[in-house]
């Protein structure tokens, strides 16, 4: 087999399996399944440790600024 | 194996099973994994559909998703070191394929081509905003307010983006402060909005007001506001726990701030020019603020477009009225419409959206195609929506061919603004900014909730799904009206409770009996898929 024809066989096939594992991973849900169980858990987890600001004890500068 | 049945699973193959309750039927409910709504795997829905799902909404939005982000960000690092910082984008933004899942479940050929492309858009303009956020924020920038900075205007949701189109030739962006972090949130994934309305209630504030004041506020209490902005405009939205939830932001955002009102009663010619009023001050506030003035040419350019955009709504409301021929289901219908009238014209996304939604409406119309062939009754949903199941219309189509033409939301913003002189213009400013979400016809007054009657007619529907919004004084106050008034004009109704962005005061699993005992008790109805009567989708996003 001439090497053209050699590289589109390989591409095809390359292209094949890509497709086959798109498919793979869109029917049975797993991007849906990866997102639930593993990074979601792990962001609630960061957001959840996260230092937050406590903006109540910022104070009310109801004088601040020019009245609009 | 028998010979008929090779039949059935070769025709089941190629075409997708049948939507019927009968044996052999589609049996969408036992797709799911029990409580979290994920899916054992997605429907087979013929080859072609199947494929065309896969190509062009599953993978084409993936890709979108990345190359929007490449479109509208100034450096993608930001939108990374946004994911990490808040809450709102990591938790809600990544599962939005779901949302579509959720969405367009059961969905064939036109209706799941065209409702795919209202979520295409929503989605491509929630980008946009969230890159604007992070393009912005000085958090994300070691404190630096950069020209993004100094040319974005916060307001707060319900002020509708057409307010700030005579600056955007200047440069100028509105950002709605809570549109990404509270409303579309809640569509996406119903679990981050939770930690904002327990944060407003640990400082001891009252759980009772609407829910969705509270999540307003909680997104400051919690610090989860991006600093994207040297002002701030705030507005009372449609009542009197938003006036709260501005106070609050005043105090939290610590920024020159202007109130921009809602009327509550808008009918009055005085209240209408004391609104025009409003909004010139605000035009002014900006102004100062901004040192642009306001540009006559910019603000008739995105008018001109959001025009089109609404005649083009028109044109599809006259095939949803008058025919079986219009392909965007409930859902689809409702979000796309209250997303882009309250955004506004700050890209092409919503008219690209809409002339595909047209092509593939015309082909319906002209190849005589009926994209929800199961319906039963053509149902109008009034008043506001649950929006943690704002996906109940997909499966009431699914489950009992109930098939939702039009809802209040899509309804709100039912006019054209004038462009051939500033008196005019400003004239229809004043009504389209009175117009307001939760305002129109919901809070807005009694003659204007009864407009329901009017449009039932106009599209020809036969029954209603009424909204009850659990915490909405307003809304609970006419309950009983409606109440007298299905029962005088001898109409079919049914109530769906809920508590708007809440998922735990009523889950959609109560939301799905009460619908089912509706069309038991009083339809006396089969359902069309009785895997999805009932199933446990508590955790579901």
């Amino acid at each position: 087999m001439c090497k053209i024809g050699k590289f589109f066989l390989k591409l095809f096939g390359v292209l094949f399996a890509v497709n086959a594992l798109l498919f793979v991973v869109f029917f049975f849900d797993l991007d849906g399944k990866l997102l639930f169980n593993v990074v979601e858990p792990f962001l609630k987890k960061h957001y959840d440790d996260m230092e937050r600001k406590d903006v109540i004890k910022q104070p009310y500068d109801m004088n601040k600024f020019p009245k609009y | 194996m028998a010979k008929k049945d090779i039949k059935k699973a070769l025709k089941d193959f190629w075409f997708g099973k049948p939507h019927s309750g009968e044996e052999g039927g589609r049996r969408l409910g036992e797709l799911y994994e029990d409580k979290t709504g994920l899916l054992k795997h997605r429907e087979w829905r013929g080859v072609k559909d199947t494929f065309y799902y896969m190509y062009m909404i599953w993978g084409y939005n993936y890709v979108h998703m990345v190359t929007d982000i490449l479109k509208y960000s100034n450096n993608p690092i930001d939108f990374f070191k946004g994911t990490w910082r808040y809450r709102w984008m990591g938790q809600t933004y990544l599962p939005v394929i779901h949302w579509f899942e959720r969405g367009l479940q059961g969905m064939r050929g036109e209706a799941l081509a065209a409702s795919a492309w209202h979520y295409r858009a929503m989605v491509s303009a929630s980008i946009q905003q969230i890159c604007n956020f992070f393009n912005a924020d000085t958090r994300l920038h070691g404190g630096k307010q950069n020209d993004a900075y100094r040319h974005t205007i916060y307001a707060n949701e319900t002020t509708c983006g057409t307010m700030f189109y005579p600056f955007m030739d200047a440069g100028y962006r509105y950002l709605p402060i809570e549109m990404i972090p509270y409303f579309v949130t809640c569509h996406v994934n119903s679990h981050t909005v939770l930690n904002y309305i327990d944060a407003v209630q640990s400082l001891g504030l009252p759980g009772d007001p609407c829910p969705m004041c509270q999540a307003e506020a909680g997104i400051f209490v919690l610090d989860d506001v991006p600093d994207s902005s040297p002002m701030v405009i705030t507005c009372n939205e449609a009542c009197d726990a938003s006036v709260s939830t501005s106070t609050l932001q005043d105090w939290f955002a610590d920024k020159p701030l202007f109130a921009l009102p809602i009327p509550m009663q808008f009918d009055d010619p005085l209240v209408k020019k004391y609104c025009m009023k409003e909004i010139e001050d605000c035009w002014k506030f900006i102004e100062e603020q901004t040192g642009s003035p306001f540009s006559w040419e910019s603000m008739v350019k995105r008018l001109e477009k959001q025009n089109k955009l609404q005649r083009d709504e028109w044109e599809k409301w006259e095939v949803a009225s008058k025919t079986d021929y219009y392909p965007i289901n409930g859902v689809a219908q409702a979000l796309f419409r209250i997303f882009s009238t309250q955004y506004g014209i700050q890209g092409d996304f919503w008219d690209e959206a809409s002339e595909k939604v047209k092509k593939i409406m015309y082909k319906c119309v002209e190849k005589k195609i009926k994209p929800f062939p199961k319906t039963r009754h053509r149902v109008i949903a009034w008043s506001c929506a649950p929006l943690y199941f704002s996906n109940w219309c997909t499966w009431a189509y699914n489950c009992w061919g109930l098939n939702c033409i039009i809802n209040m939301d899509s309804l709100m913003f039912d006019m054209e603004i004038r462009t051939d002189s500033y008196e005019h213009m400003l004239e229809d400013m004043a009504t389209y900014h009175m117009w307001a979400p939760m305002r129109r016809m919901a809070v807005g007054g009694m003659h204007h909730i009864f407009e329901l009657w009017e449009y039932m007619e106009r599209f020809n529907c036969d029954m209603v799904a009424m909204y009850d919004q659990l915490q909405c004084k307003g809304m609970q106050g006419v309950h009983g009206l409606f109440e007298d008034e299905f029962r005088k004009r001898d109409i079919k109704a049914f109530w769906i409770p809920h508590a708007l962005p809440d998922c735990r005061t009523v889950s959609r699993a109560e939301i799905r009996r009460q619908i089912n005992d509706y069309m038991t008790t009083v339809m006396h109805e089969e359902p069309l898929d009785p895997s999805l009567l009932d199933f446990d989708d508590s955790m579901t996003w």
